[in-house]
This record gives C-alpha cells, sequence and structure tokens, in this order.
C-alpha cells in the first residue's frame, strides 16, 4: 500500500491513501490539530468529505482504527476479543488462595477451563509460564478464555 | 486617554463583526465585507438622501493596528512558506509559476499602456492585477473540499510562487517610490536588497539561534517575543526605506525554518486576523468612492473582464501543463481568480506615496476591482458543478446530434 503525502502551504500537510480500484482515501491535517478525511471514488471524481474532526476525537478514532482503543470496564481491566474467546488482565490480590501455589498445583487450567498465557510480575513479563511457575501477589495473569471461563477464574482467583 | 477613543474602537471592532457575520451567512469571503463595512461608515461614506451614515473617523490608532494587521499578513505568509518545498518541486513549480506571471502581468503591463499610464503606475497596476489572494483562495479551497484533490496543487504551488515573486517585486517597487527619482531611487533599491539579504542570511544561518529563542516554555512571552521581533524589524524596514512587508514576509521565513511554527499559527492567527480586519476596514475608510469615476471606473471594467479571462487562461493552462485533466485544469483557473490582500497592500503604498493618478484613480480601482475580484472568484467557484453541468449536458447534445 502506498501513502502519498504532500505539504499544503497555509493548510496543513495531506495524506493520500491507496484503498483499490483507483479509490482514495485522502486525509487533511491541518496546522491547528484539525483533521479532515475525504474520500475519492475514483481518480476523475471529486473528493467526498466524509468527516471533520478536531484532534482529540481524530485520535480517538485512530487507536480505534489500529485495534488498540480499549473500553475501560470496571476494575480497569481490558478485554481484546479474539473469537469467542477474550484475554484479559486479571490481578492477583494479597488475599487470594492462589498465591504461593504453581499453576499446576492449583490447576487453574482444569478448574476454569483459561490459559495463562503469560504472568506480568512488576516490570517484567514471564512468557508462556512453566507449570511450575509459582504464583506471587500482585501478578497480573494474562489468561484467555471464553466469557465464562473468565468469569469461573475471577471467582476461583477471588477464594 | 481621549474619552472618546474607546468608544470609537469598540464600535470599529463591533462593525466588523457585523459584517463579518452578514458575510459569513451568505457563504462570501469576509474580506470585501469589512471594505465595504469601511466604505460605509467612514470618513468617506456616502451620503443618502442628505443623511450620512459616517459615524467612525480615521484615528491614528486605525492606521496603526492597520499597519500591524499588513505586517502580520506577510509575516504569516513567510512563516507558511517553505524554500525546501519549493526547491523540491521547482521544475513543476517554475512553469505553473512562470506561466501565471507571464501571461497576468502582460495583460497588466497592456492595460496600464492603454490607458496611457506612466512606468510606476503601470507597475502598481500590473502587480494589483497579478496577484491572486492566498486567503481568499485557500479557505474555498477548504471550504468546498477541492483541497484534496490534485488541481489544489496547482492552485497551492501557483500561490507559493506568487508570494515570492510579490516579495521581491514590493521590496524593489517601495524603494523605487519611497526613495523620489533617479540616483537616489538606485540607491534606495541597494539598500532594499541588501537589508533583504541579511535578512535571508540571518533567516537560513541563524535558525539554532532562532529557535532557542523562541523556545520559551511561556506562550505569552512568545507572542510577545515574536510580535516584537515583527513589528521590530517593519519598522527598522521603513526607517530605512525599505517595504515594511517585504521585511515581515522574511522575518516569518527565519521562523519557517524552526519547530515554532505550528506554535505561530496557533498562537498569533488571532492577532493577525483582528489586524488584517483593521486593516481591510481602514482600506474602506480611506477609499472616496466618489473617485471611482471616469477613468478609475472604466479602468475597473476592463481589468476586472481580462483580468478574470487571464486567470483563466493561466490556471488552465498550468493545469494541463501539470498533467491534470481539461475539468481538473479548468477549474484551477477559476479557483485564481479572486484577489484580496496584496492587491490592497499595494493600493495603500500608492495612495502613500502616490501624486497624480497613483494618488487617486490607482488606490480607488484597486479596492473597486479587489470588491469585484473577490465575490466574483467565490461565486465561480461555488458556481462550479452547475457549470459543469451545462458544459456535460451541451457536450452530450453535440455527441447525439453529431
Amino acid at each position: 500500500m502506498t501513502v502519498y503525502e504532500t505539504d499544503v502551504p497555509g493548510v496543513g500537510r495531506k495524506f493520500e491513501l491507496e484503498v483499490g480500484e483507483g479509490a482514495r482515501l485522502v486525509v487533511l491535517m491541518h496546522h491547528d490539530g484539525r483533521r479532515e478525511l475525504f474520500h475519492r471514488p475514483n481518480p476523475d471524481a471529486d473528493s467526498q468529505r466524509i468527516v471533520d474532526l478536531d484532534g482529540e476525537t481524530a485520535r480517538q478514532l485512530g487507536a480505534i482504527l489500529t485495534g488498540a482503543y480499549f473500553q475501560p470496564i470496571e476494575l480497569d481491566r481490558t478485554q481484546v476479543p479474539l473469537g469467542e474467546a477474550i484475554l484479559e488482565w486479571v490481578e492477583i490480590g494479597e488475599g487470594s488462595s492462589i498465591v504461593g501455589q504453581t499453576l499446576s498445583g492449583c490447576d487453574v487450567r482444569n478448574q476454569t477451563g483459561v490459559s495463562v498465557i503469560a504472568i506480568q510480575r512488576g516490570d517484567e513479563t514471564v512468557p508462556n509460564p512453566d507449570p511450575d511457575e509459582t504464583i506471587a501477589a500482585d501478578d497480573i495473569l494474562v489468561v484467555l478464555g471464553t466469557r465464562e471461563e473468565q468469569q469461573a477464574l475471577q471467582e476461583f482467583v477471588d477464594q | 486617554m481621549a474619552s472618546g477613543l474607546l468608544l470609537e474602537a469598540g464600535l470599529a471592532i463591533t462593525v466588523l463583526a457585523v459584517a463579518g457575520t452578514l458575510a459569513f451567512r451568505l457563504g462570501q469571503s469576509v474580506i470585501p465585507a469589512y471594505i465595504v463595512i469601511g466604505l460605509v461608515v467612514g470618513p468617506n461614506a456616502p451620503e443618502v438622501a442628505g443623511i450620512s451614515f459616517s459615524v467612525l473617523e480615521r484615528h491614528e490608532f486605525v492606521d496603526l493596528l492597520a499597519e500591524l494587521g499588513v505586517v502580520l499578513l506577510l509575516f504569516f505568509i513567510g512563516v507558511e512558506f517553505s524554500i525546501d518545498q519549493l526547491l523540491a518541486n521547482r521544475d513543476r513549480l517554475a512553469v505553473v509559476g512562470g506561466i501565471d506571471l507571464v501571461v497576468n502581468a502582460a495583460v497588466g503591463v497592456a492595460i496600464g499602456l492603454a490607458f496611457g499610464f506612466t512606468p510606476v503606475e503601470v507597475a502598481f497596476l500590473t502587480g494589483i492585477v497579478y496577484i491572486s489572494s492566498s486567503a481568499i483562495v485557500t479557505k474555498s479551497l477548504i471550504d468546498l473540499g477541492w483541497v484534496a484533490d490534485p488541481e489544489a496543487e496547482v492552485v497551492l504551488g501557483t500561490l507559493v510562487v506568487e508570494d515570492l515573486v510579490i516579495a521581491v517585486y514590493l521590496a524593489v517597487l517601495s524603494a523605487l517610490v519611497l526613495g523620489g527619482g533617479g540616483d537616489a531611487a538606485l540607491s534606495a533599491v541597494a539598500v532594499a536588497l541588501g537589508f533583504i539579504a541579511v535578512l535571508v542570511v540571518v533567516a537560513r544561518l541563524g535558525t539554532p539561534v532562532i529557535q532557542r529563542v523562541l523556545s520559551v516554555d511561556s506562550d505569552e512571552l512568545f507572542v510577545l517575543t515574536t510580535l516584537g521581533a515583527v513589528a521590530l524589524v517593519g519598522g527598522l524596514a521603513l526607517q530605512l526605506g525599505v517595504s515594511e512587508a517585504v521585511a515581515a514576509f522574511f522575518v516569518g521565513t527565519a521562523v519557517s525554518a524552526t519547530d515554532a511554527v505550528h506554535r505561530v499559527e496557533k498562537l498569533l492567527s488571532p492577532a493577525r486576523d483582528l489586524f488584517a480586519a483593521i486593516f481591510f476596514l481602514a482600506i474602506g475608510f480611506q477609499t472616496d468612492l466618489g473617485a471611482l469615476s471616469g477613468t478609475a471606473l472604466t479602468l475597473l471594467a476592463v481589468a476586472v473582464v481580462l483580468t478574470t479571462v487571464s486567470k483563466l487562461v493561466s490556471g488552465y493552462w498550468s493545469g494541463l501543463r501539470y498533467g491534470l485533466s481539461e475539468r481538473r485544469a479548468r477549474r484551477a483557473g477559476i479557483a485564481l481568480v479572486a484577489r484580496g490582500e496584496f492587491s490592497l497592500v499595494l493600493a495603500a503604498l500608492a495612495l502613500e506615496v502616490g501624486t497624480g493618478a497613483l494618488a487617486d484613480v490607482i488606490p480607488a480601482f484597486a479596492v473597486g476591482y479587489v470588491l469585484a475580484m473577490s465575490v466574483l472568484g467565490t461565486v465561480l467557484m461555488k458556481s462550479v458543478p452547475r457549470l459543469e453541468g451545462y458544459l456535460e449536458d451541451r457536450s452530450a447534445e453535440a455527441t447525439e446530434t453529431a
């Protein structure tokens, strides 16, 4: 994919993206932060203005388009959809019964159905943790599972 | 403080606001509206049935703020002027800018000679009809969404070249007329070019220093520093007999090479808009529509017709040379019809220094011309869809009968 970038004197900067069959998406970034989005169906057609956004809204739209946008929900957990399954970050409180146990020891997978695909511990991340990895307080488990499995995990951890 | 002055200032800005709002509602550029309101309520207001609407006088504060308006207009052109971009596209820009200059200046010179003007008067007239209005054209391109289409590149490229041409032209012309005749004029031109050479060198080599000076955290200090520098250099230029507008343009180019460009756009555009509005108002104040009779009126009629055609032709030709389709090339020509702020800067200069035709015919002509061309340019751009629909119908009919 090619992006054409040009200066627009007195206005700002223009980006054109090829979107197939001669059509182009034109993004005009004004110096004042405004962004206008145009669509030109074919090279001979006039560009149609789709939307005129302020900087803040434009950044939010950009985040949604890149898939980086996240919905803040209760407990500041994040979800990323993966078909039926979702990815969640689950914090292990000090009072949790699984603190001090290994992954295989507490048998989290068979008990709840989720897969622990990583553990975030402070600044470190343990990817693909071994079954004998011990869970510590304040660990954040990165887990994959359906909504029901995630719910089961939450109850399991809170015990 | 004089008790009436605040009231006068309040009135002046309020009538501008009213005129601007009306223009906005009508989908017109605000520039002609500001001039018209200046004509209507200013010291030269026409009497209708023995009643004059003249409520405002031309105080010194109006002239001062108008002067700041001119300086800031040109400063912004400089800020947005990218010498690197000009060099990167020099082949294409030389073609479109060259066509624009040759066609339109030739028509200007021809009209001036036909009216029996002196060389200096011809030079003024040529400048006034040559230069399109960056402000009106750019705004219309954005409003109508043409800015996203390829014709905008030709139009904006042409404007960039025009800005550079007018800076050099204004420098030489103002040195000529401010410096008097003969040897004095030659040395004035030399001083002007020398002063500009110094500014260009400072702008090119001084970037790190300017960058540091402009990287103050406080927005307030940033505004004061920039405005101070622009007014100071402009004022200094005037003392040396150099155009203050040109000096401001080169101060702008010095800023354009730094990171401060966006900050200037954000923080100083309100100041530019306010002072420029007062400049247009002052133009209305200074103009006596009574002078727009006889020669000036004939000149106006001839120039409006011929220079509309010349811009259409030069824009169309530039567009074709740029590789646009016929339809897009036609649009490039239509977009360039509007004349505005620069023609008025030249008119103000003519009024300041002129005698004979320069004192009455040219300024009155220029104001009438800008009023006509700014409205005509905007209206033409808006009627393009209808115009193209008509042309398509006609070509379809032609194919059927054929």
